[in-house]
């Protein structure tokens, strides 16, 4: 093994490395910082009704009406990414995953209670979420630059409950 | 109908486990399957190798040249001289199926190389460096035992082996560079019983040729004396055993043959 081969072997070995550990260490702090956020705003908004409802109880009193949405789109860390790839070969629960779509879920729904809020409704009713992928313009759009997490629901206001 | 606003519950779709525990197990267990899959196919070349005989290897490779691994300089006017020396020292070596080639390549890097098909490569930095043609005689011999031992084939077979295998974790394409790497190192990477059987083998043909053995170790001791550079130095050190250990073994091994270590020397002739 010569000298180049060493660099070579250093950069195709040492560099991914070095990134799964900083990736870690980024993705680890910036998840615990979103979810302690996510926690903040949920104990704000606590109270606001938000339900999966299709039709209206018959005794609520609806002013105006429209669909909120709240949106937010996410991305895997490299460390996330590596060890789904493992899984990836054996099967199972990708463990890394959940936490991340846990955030987008319940990002997603703020958002749309916050968007509900600026507009002066009381309620959100038939609130539904979408997922869909990004696809990532490398690797001919096979691999995924990340994921969309879509939060709809109608927003209402009530005249009396 | 009442409204009773309730929190998320935490931990519901999330799992307890930290992930450097899931990240530790998995590469961990991963590791251990695909160590048991490589040591079984390095076993699969071991059987293929058997059914492969050095003559239908001989035939299959006998004009291949990587042009990724060697970089051939076509008009270095040594390469007449350094076949003329092979030619000699491939008789000493009879029933041999291979009808050997050599290929110089352009590097100035110190290193040779045995490759299928008979090819020996040696690098235009090695035959800069070599002073006699006792000590190229050496370092020939010692490439022709690999040949004895098909240690090349071996190589390459697990090189070729890992780096299949290699391709077929990380998916095509992404991993191809890993792939490459482990291959390479697989590809140069001979034991060290494999170097000391080679060099047995080398030094006994050194001593068929001129009847005694003097100087063949020379250009070891060469490099053990610090002469060439650093930077050659280590990419000669990081396919061969340290210089002083193989050249005390070698002159064991000539004393344990009777083999004179004093000789008349041929300069080369470039």
């Amino acid at each position: 093994m010569g000298n180049m081969e060493k660099i070579g072997l250093a950069l195709n070995f040492g560099v991914p490395l070095l990134i799964l550990i900083v990736a870690y260490f980024v993705g680890n702090f910036i998840e615990k910082k979103h979810f302690r956020q996510i926690i903040r705003r949920e104990k704000a908004l606590h109270g606001f009704p938000v339900t999966t409802f299709q039709a209206l109880p018959p005794d609520w009193q609806v002013g105006r009406a429209e669909m909120v949405t709240g949106s937010v789109v996410v991305s895997l860390d490299y460390f996330k990414r590596i060890i789904a790839g493992l899984r990836g070969l054996v099967g199972g629960r990708i463990k890394t995953y959940e936490p991340l779509l846990e955030r987008a879920r319940r990002e997603a729904i703020l958002r749309m209670i916050e968007r509900a809020k600026k507009g002066g409704y009381d309620a959100v009713i038939n609130v539904r979420l979408e997922t869909s992928r990004l696809a990532n313009a490398r690797g001919n759009g096979h691999g995924i630059a990340g994921v969309e997490m879509l939060a709809f629901g109608t927003a209402i206001t009530l005249n009396q409950r | 109908m009442r409204f009773i606003p309730r929190s998320p519950e935490e931990g519901i779709n999330v799992s307890k486990e930290h992930p450097l525990v899931e990240a530790g197990t998995l590469i961990v267990g991963v590791g251990l399957i695909f160590a048991v899959i490589a040591v079984a196919l390095i076993f699969l070349v071991e059987i293929a190798l058997y059914f492969v005989p050095a003559e239908k290897e001989a035939a299959l490779f006998e004009d291949w040249l990587p042009n990724d691994i060697v970089a051939v300089s076509e008009d270095d006017e040594r390469s007449q001289a350094v076949d003329a020396l092979l030619k000699r020292l491939s008789q000493h070596y009879p029933n041999s199926p291979y009808s050997f080639r050599i290929a110089i390549d352009d590097s100035e890097f110190m290193n040779a190389m045995a490759l299928p098909g008979g090819l020996i490569v040696l690098t235009a930095g090695l035959l800069d460096a070599v002073k006699s043609e006792n000590e190229l005689a050496f370092i020939i011999g010692h490439e022709l035992g690999h040949f004895k031992n098909r240690d090349h084939m071996r190589a390459l077979g697990r090189g070729v082996v890992l780096g299949i295998l290699f391709v077929a974790i990380s998916g095509s394409g992404a991993g191809s560079n890993y792939g490459a790497s482990i291959a390479d190192l697989a590809l140069r990477g001979f034991s060290r019983s494999q170097e000391a059987s080679a060099d047995e083998f080398g030094l006994g043909i050194v001593h068929k040729e001129f009847n005694h053995v003097a100087d063949s170790w020379r250009f070891f001791e060469r490099i053990d004396e610090g002469e060439g550079e650093l930077l050659d130095l280590m990419t000669y050190l990081s396919t061969h055993p340290s210089p002083d250990d193989r050249v005390d073994a070698l002159i064991m091994l000539a004393g344990e043959n009777g083999w004179s270590i004093t000789g008349e020397l041929t300069p080369v002739s470039w």
